[in-house]
């Protein structure tokens, strides 16, 4: 029988909606192009040529076109990255018995080789398989653990291959890398480590273990074991139960028009009740979350007094929300609305008063057979009216979390 | 509104690039070679599709070099469904393009514009792009309400 050896793996396409849109697409090739959200305002993606001109992820367009007056733009297709998205799942389930989908392009999987074998030829032969099948370019990274993982493939990065597992290469990665590279640890928890002089991944694994406890709690913690070679974060191959389900993000344009953002709520409610019916779970809280242009953040909270999922329910739960979240006369720039405190939907309590009324039962029925036939949002409620250039757009009809079962966003 | 076009320099054939001096026109971007048509130009001219044929045509009539046509480079589609321009002996034509530009912003269009091409009063044919009413999108990306009508897409 043959031995193996295991290892952790970290897959990362690079600059991913550029690459698909490539992939479609041979005159975007090594042209800089910018992939916009946010209905038009924001590059959600940049190819390294744009990269190159000073554009970062995130800014406005009005931002880009100054740094990079010869940049590409195209408009963000989700159903089209999720199709390259899954073929890429679809293959490194192949080549592991352990994958886990963590975003819409990124992977980690249990790495094996037979005992002797070389863990950088299967790093590159992955690399070498997803770019011959799929056409899109990524970096694979093979370590002890997770975050060791990930580490080496963003170092590597792009186009990139590389397994580090002797302890000597390990130490030397750690003392390049600012402790900020390692995800989850940004902002305050950075400024807490710098006080105690922790400023590269490898005074972290180096400090005391109990110290970082102490200052990033158990997260960190299980970091710093992750760190010294301990994997200690699982590959979770199936999604675990979200413990909230959201739907929203940006207007593209401000409004301060209470009708409009009446109707942002009921489109985000609308999406937010088909992920409630698709994970077959009620919400027992309400949360409506509102940001402005001028910093300013409103929010809206309410407990429902018996656990839904009906549209008329959940819309006179959200209402008061929005008004509490509602800053009049202040430009609004993005709504989130979100649901907690999920139960089944099979272990739903029934509440004295509350018996299902069978027309409105029968109502979302029909809305959700409807648009399952005909097209998503085809039926809808008249209050989205003043969206109607939103609905308009196919492209708007589907997101990045529209792309189920990864672990993260 | 779009103020201009680029096209490959590998999709134009030799013998236009040298009758139109389109030379002065070619610019790099990401190390190919490309053509850019725009309206700011001294003498803004368009590619068009013409009995099967790729032809470059003065862009609109910003210099008033006709008496008669509009002083501009653009068209309501709108207004051509009104019948404003049938007794000008107008035709649809396609614009070909691998982009287009508007306020600053270049973007990709797979296969090019519609145009209306007329002749003056001398014969010379005039190319006027057709515009409609921007979408969401579109007057979120570049700020522009009114968008070119594109050939087999809109964005
Ligand atoms: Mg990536």
């Amino acid at each position: 029988m043959i031995e193996y050896e295991t290892a952790v793996g970290h897959l990362d396409a690079d600059c991913f909606y550029v690459s698909a849109e490539r992939v479609r697409d041979a005159f975007l090739r090594d042209k800089p192009v910018g992939v916009l959200g946010n209905q038009g305002a924001c590059v959600i993606a940049k190819s390294y040529e744009m990269k190159a001109a000073g554009v970062a992820t995130g800014v406005p367009i009005w931002e880009a076109l100054v740094k990079c007056p010869d940049g590409i733009y195209v408009k963000r297709d989700f159903r089209w990255y999720e199709v390259l998205s899954r073929a890429m799942l679809e293959l490194m389930r192949v080549v592991s018995p352990q994958v886990e989908y963590y975003s819409i392009d990124e992977f980690f999987f249990q790495a094996s080789v037979p005992r002797g074998g070389s863990f950088q030829k299967l790093a590159e032969s992955i690399r070498d398989l997803i770019w011959e099948r799929v056409k899109v370019p990524v970096t694979v990274g093979i370590a002890r653990t997770r975050t060791l993982a990930k580490l080496i493939s963003d170092a590597a990065k792009p186009f990139g291959a590389l397994a580090v597992l002797d302890r000597e290469a390990e130490t030397k990665l750690l003392a390049d890398r600012p402790v900020t590279e390692i995800t989850g640890i940004a902002g305050r928890r950075a400024k807490r480590l710098a006080v105690w002089n922790i400023a590269t991944c490898l005074d972290l694994a180096r400090a005391d273990r109990r110290l970082v406890r102490s200052l990033l709690t158990a997260s960190g913690e299980t970091l710093w074991w992750e760190l010294n070679g301990d994997p200690a974060q699982p590959i979770h191959t199936q999604r675990p139960a979200h413990k909230a389900l959201s739907r929203g993000g940006s207007f593209g344009e401000t409004t301060d028009d209470p009708t409009v953002l009446h109707a942002w709520l009921v489109r985000n409610l609308e999406r937010l009740i088909e992920e409630l019916e698709y994970h077959a779970v009620l919400a027992g809280r309400l949360t409506v979350w509102v940001s402005y242009k001028n910093g300013q953040v409103g929010v809206g909270q309410t407990s429902l007094t018996v656990p839904s999922d009906r549209f008329d329910m959940l819309l006179d739960a959200a209402r008061p929300c929005l008004r509490n979240a509602w800053v009049p006369r202040v430009a609004a720039t993005r709504m989130h609305l979100i649901a907690e405190h999920l139960t089944p939907r099979a272990e739903a309590p029934l509440g004295l008063f509350d018996r299902p009324d069978p027309r409105l039962e029968t109502l979302a029925r029909v809305k959700r057979a409807v648009n399952a036939r005909h097209g998503r949002f085809v039926l809808r409620s008249a209050a989205t009216l003043p969206l109607a250039s939103i609905y308009k757009d196919v492209a708007n009809g589907y997101d990045i979390c529209d792309v189920r079962g990864k672990i993260c966003f | 509104m779009c103020m201009g076009i680029a096209m490959a320099w590998s999709e134009l054939p030799a013998g236009l690039i040298e009758r139109h001096a389109l030379e002065r026109r070619a610019h790099d971007r990401g190390g190919e070679r490309e053509v850019r048509f725009l309206y700011r130009d001294r003498s803004p001219r368009l590619p068009i599709w013409r009995d099967g044929r790729l032809q470059i045509v003065r862009w609109g009539n910003r210099d008033g070099r006709s008496r008669f046509l509009p002083g501009t480079g653009w068209t309501w589609q709108a207004t051509i469904e009104e019948g404003a321009w049938r007794n000008l002996d107008a035709q649809p034509v396609d614009i070909p393009a691998n982009l287009a530009l508007e306020r600053g912003v270049w973007f990709r269009v797979t296969q090019g514009l519609r145009g209306l091409l007329v002749p003056d009063e001398h014969g010379a044919a005039v190319v006027y792009v057709i515009c409609e009413p921007a979408s969401h999108y579109y007057r979120v990306m570049t700020r522009s309400s009114r968008m070119p009508l594109l050939i087999e897409e809109r964005i």
